[in-house]
Order: C-alpha cells, then sequence, then structure tokens
C-alpha cells in the first residue's frame, strides 16, 4: 500500500508538471488578449525533443552528460518526500524533512550551473552565475520561512508541519504564519524564474537566468531539463498549498488509495490558485532590474524574520 | 461580550479587551500584519504617491479593525470612530495630499534618503523584533487580549518614527507621522474598546488640522527654495 502510494505520488508530480507550466502560459496568453498555446502544448514539445537525438560539443565532460539525469532524480527524489497526496508519511518520507528537500533542490541547482559552466559557452557561465548569486541570497530566506512553521510544530518535517496547521486552523491566520506564507510564496516566484525576477520562456540574451544555463542542451537532454523546471515549479507550489494556504483535502488520516486518487483532482485545484495568483504577478509587473533582485529576495528573507520574531508568541 | 458587561465596565472603569482566540481577535491580528507590512513597504518605496497608496491602504484596514472590535463590543462611540478612520484616513488625507501636494508640486521620486531603502529595511526588522522584546506578548494575560495585536502596534509606532528619521523630505515626514499615528489608534482599540471618544475625536482634529497645516506649509516653502528637506531647515539653525 505504501509503496502504491509512494510511486503514485511521484507519478502524480511527473505527469501534471507540464500540465499546471501549459495552462499558466494559456491564461497568461488569455490575459494578454492573445489565444496562446494549447495547454497541452508542454506534453507536445516534450514528445518531440525525446524522439530527437542530443547535440553536443566535444569538448564536454561527463557532467554536462551527466547533469540532466541527476537534476531529474533530484526532482523526483523531493517528490518523494513532501505531502502532495496525502498526509500520512510515506515510506520514503524518513529520507529528508523540508530542509533536505531543500538541500536536494540546491544539489540540483548546483549542478544545472555546472553544467552550463561545462560547456564553456558565455551564456552558460553567465547564467550559471547569476542563478548561483540569487540561490546565495533565497537559501537563508527558505531556511527562515520553515522556522515560522517549525515554531508552531516544533518540527521540520513537511507532514508533522501540515498536521500541525491542520489540527489548530487558528494556526493559518497567525502572524508567523501569514508572513512565512508570504515569503515562501517570494521565494517560489524566485526560484522558478517568474515575473518580478525573470521573463519566463523567453530567452533574450541580456536577461536570461534559468534558460541561460541549460541553452546549449537539445534532444532528449533538454526534455529532461525542462521537464524537471516544470516538476520544481509543480513541487514547490503544492508544497505552498498544501503547508501553508489549505493543509485539508489530503485523503484520510490512514493511508488508502481511494483517498488519495480523491486528493488528485483537490490537489490540482488548490495548485490552480496559486497558479491564479502567479498569472495575476506576471501580468501585472513588470521584471526588476537585476541588482534589485537582491532588493526584492532581501524582503522576503525580512518578511520570514518578522514572522519568526512574532511567532515566539505561540502558545497554541 | 454581552452589552450588560460593557456597560458594566464603563461602570467600573475595567477595560475591556479582545481575547486571542476568538474570531474578532484573529482579525484584528490579521488587520494588525497587514498593517505591518504596509508599513514597511512605505519604508521600502521611492515613490511619493506609493507612500500616500500605502497610508490609503493601511488605513482602511485600520478602519475594518476598528468595525471589527465596534460590532464585537457592539459599541455606537466605535462604530462612528470606524466610520471616522475610513473616510478620513482612508480617503480624504490620501487624496488631498495627491492633489494639494504631490500634482501641485510635481513631485515623484524622493531622492532625500538618510539611508539606502535596504538599511532602513533591516532597522525596521530590528525594531519590530525590539517592540515585542518589550512588550513581551506572552505575559500578557492569557486570552484576555489580541496579544499579538498589541507589539505589531508598537512596531507600526516605531516604523513611523523611523520613517521620519531616514526621510528629510517633509511630505515623507508627514506620512511617518501618519502612520504612527494609526499604530497609536490600532493599539488603543485592541488594548481598551472603552478609550473615550472625545479623545479619539481630539485626536481626529489634531490630524486634519496638522495635515492642513503642513499642505500650507510645504507649499510655501517649495516655492520660495524649490525643495522642501529638512536639510536645508536645518541650516536655519544658530
Amino acid at each position: 500500500m505504501g509503496v502504491l502510494l509512494q510511486v503514485l505520488q511521484s507519478l502524480v508530480v511527473v505527469v501534471f508538471a507540464p500540465l499546471y507550466a501549459g495552462v499558466i502560459t494559456r491564461v497568461e496568453a488569455m490575459v494578454a488578449s492573445k489565444r496562446g498555446p494549447s495547454v497541452f502544448q508542454p506534453y507536445y514539445d516534450l514528445a518531440k525533443l525525446l524522439r530527437k537525438g542530443s547535440t553536443m560539443s566535444d569538448q564536454v565532460s561527463f557532467v554536462y552528460r551527466g547533469a540532466p539525469f541527476v537534476v531529474f532524480a533530484c526532482y523526483l527524489t523531493v517528490s518523494a518526500i513532501v505531502p502532495i497526496i496525502t498526509s500520512v508519511p510515506l515510506p520514503l518520507a524518513f529520507l529528508g524533512d523540508l530542509i533536505g528537500g531543500a538541500f536536494v533542490l540546491t544539489l540540483a541547482s548546483f549542478v544545472t550551473a555546472l553544467a552550463g559552466m561545462d560547456t564553456a559557452s558565455p551564456y552558460g557561465d553567465l547564467g550559471a552565475s547569476r542563478a548561483t548569486w540569487i540561490g546565495s541570497l533565497v537559501e537563508p530566506a527558505l531556511i527562515l520561512v520553515f522556522f515560522t512553521v517549525g515554531v508552531l510544530s516544533a518540527s521540520d518535517n513537511p507532514y508533522l508541519m501540515n498536521h500541525a496547521v491542520r489540527a489548530s486552523p487558528y494556526a493559518l491566520v497567525l502572524p508567523a504564519h501569514l508572513l512565512g506564507l508570504l515569503a515562501f510564496f517570494m521565494i517560489v516566484l524566485v526560484e522558478n524564474g517568474r515575473i518580478p525576477i525573470e521573463n519566463p520562456g523567453v530567452s533574450t540574451e541580456i536577461s536570461m537566468i534559468e534558460e541561460g544555463r541549460v541553452l546549449e542542451y537539445s534532444g532528449r537532454h533538454y526534455a529532461l531539463m525542462r521537464w524537471g523546471s516544470w516538476m520544481k515549479f509543480f513541487l514547490m507550489s503544492a508544497i505552498l498549498m498544501n503547508v501553508f494556504v489549505i493543509p485539508w483535502g489530503l485523503g484520510g488520516s490512514t493511508a488508502s488509495i481511494g483517498g488519495a486518487l480523491l486528493a488528485i483532482p483537490v490537489l490540482l485545484g488548490k495548485v490552480a490558485v496559486c497558479g491564479l495568483v502567479v498569472v495575476i504577478i506576471d501580468t501585472s509587473f513588470a521584471k526588476l532590474r537585476f541588482f534589485r533582485i537582491a532588493e526584492f529576495v532581501g524582503a522576503a528573507f525580512l518578511v520570514a524574520l518578522i514572522g519568526v520574531v512574532t511567532s515566539y508568541v505561540v502558545r497554541v | 461580550m454581552s452589552v450588560a458587561s460593557v456597560a458594566s465596565a464603563h461602570v467600573t472603569g475595567t477595560l475591556e479587551s479582545l481575547s486571542t482566540s476568538s474570531l474578532a481577535g484573529t482579525l484584528v491580528t490579521l488587520a494588525s500584519v497587514l498593517m505591518l507590512l504596509a508599513a514597511f513597504a512605505c519604508l521600502g518605496s521611492k515613490l511619493f504617491n506609493r507612500y500616500v497608496f500605502y497610508y490609503g491602504v493601511q488605513s482602511v484596514v485600520l478602519s475594518f479593525a476598528a468595525a471589527v472590535v465596534a460590532y464585537h463590543f457592539d459599541s455606537g462611540e466605535l462604530w462612528a470612530l470606524a466610520f471616522i478612520t475610513l473616510a478620513l484616513k482612508g480617503i480624504a488625507i490620501p487624496v488631498a495630499t495627491r492633489r494639494l501636494l504631490l500634482q501641485r508640486l510635481e513631485l515623484r521620486r524622493d531622492v532625500a534618503l538618510s539611508t539606502g531603502l535596504s538599511t532602513s529595511l533591516i532597522i525596521g526588522a530590528l525594531l519590530t523584533g525590539f517592540a515585542f522584546l518589550v512588550i513581551q506578548p506572552q505575559d500578557l494575560p492569557a486570552g484576555a487580549v489580541a496579544s499579538s495585536a498589541v507589539p505589531l502596534s508598537t512596531a507600526l509606532v516605531l516604523l513611523g518614527a523611523l520613517c521620519m528619521v531616514v526621510r528629510r523630505h517633509t511630505i515623507a515626514q508627514l506620512i511617518g507621522w501618519l502612520i504612527t499615528e494609526n499604530g497609536v489608534f490600532l493599539g488603543a482599540i485592541t488594548l481598551a474598546s472603552t478609550f473615550p471618544f472625545i479623545v479619539e475625536a481630539g485626536i481626529f482634529l489634531d490630524l486634519v488640522a496638522a495635515v492642513l497645516i503642513m499642505v500650507v506649509f510645504v507649499s510655501g516653502i517649495t516655492r520660495r527654495l524649490a525643495e522642501a528637506t529638512a536639510s536645508e531647515l536645518r541650516e536655519l539653525r544658530g
């Protein structure tokens, strides 16, 4: 049973992540009075890329060749240890808490940066340098966000956090929790290259960050990289909704396949809410200048810090 | 809270306040967090019309909090205060400041800052922590006060003061002062819903007078000196 649920949860992430990206792109196009690509376009792209061979420079090392697999595996690992479709800890949940999950996400980012530099293409270097700089700013803010929820649940295991918030719904409006939510949402935007940081899906050389690192990839390897980044966005949105906003709708208190299957449409609905907010921000704000990104991430850090400060009154 | 107990509170002179876990206490806490974020947004922005906008948002949230307290205690005076807050601080002062000052003087970007934005935000975070440190909200009577709203209102007072310190332009300082006043009002309605109406009304009157005086004052100074930062005024010292 546990193994089945485990597989099902990772499958949900793998299968629905491209749909999430496709829906967001489509809705953004509609907001801009365009028709936009089909919501299934990411699947078509993946199918096309997976059928094609991969072209590589003869100068690249094993780092470049292996990176897409490591990155994909990292996101699969995270999908195994966080509550996505069930709130009952899965067999692999012992692998890591949220900080462990953040480490794995950072590992993926690190490997991507190495691969970007390995090609010796200036764009890869540029993207790697920028992404690493932003990553170093995001990390402290992310850890503080976990503390804000951790104060309530006395744990940084995402399942226990989910249980603690569900047990006392009053905690949802505590200042610490709200500030943590806001900070985490800002981090989701930064980590996934959404609008205040980067134009998603646009390869303009001057402003590339995430896109720059994987610019040299093609064919199957590129497909894995793209898929990985969609999974990351889906995962982070799901954590945001399941731990911070709506901890309900994750099946019953005992693990069951039926409950998990029922939780899938609920999850899609929750993630759609998050996507809607992302669309609103994407379509109503402009991209920040590069050196103002530090201010944006600094604001996330600050909000999380205030959250931690305000949380020491919590005696639920 | 029944009407009778509020009435008895009037008679005996004890202070009535919200409890943490009631719906009203929760809503007031929520409003305080939003007000704190508005103050930080104000502190982290460089455009005059943003200052005024964030102040307006903060005041609307404050009037919502006042309305919640008024509903909870069924107090007509607080209802009146909530409506005055909405009309005066949420609408009249922002609109007047924008019409009479920003548009007439064509003010856009505030360049008279003593510290960088990041520095002032960090100091603001420290001040918020300080507010929690001195109030010690966990020592407040358990369940008797919406406990995080009290330190948050103190933090608002400090943030408004910080806004006045790090900004040298008179209008930015005016906004800082108004934020401080919002913090005081929030603390008053959270801690003591039986705050005398006459005191609050007096404060509102002061507020209007101060803003009007500031309008005349800033317009005059700007016409003479083409700039209205306090550093110019400081040179007048003997």
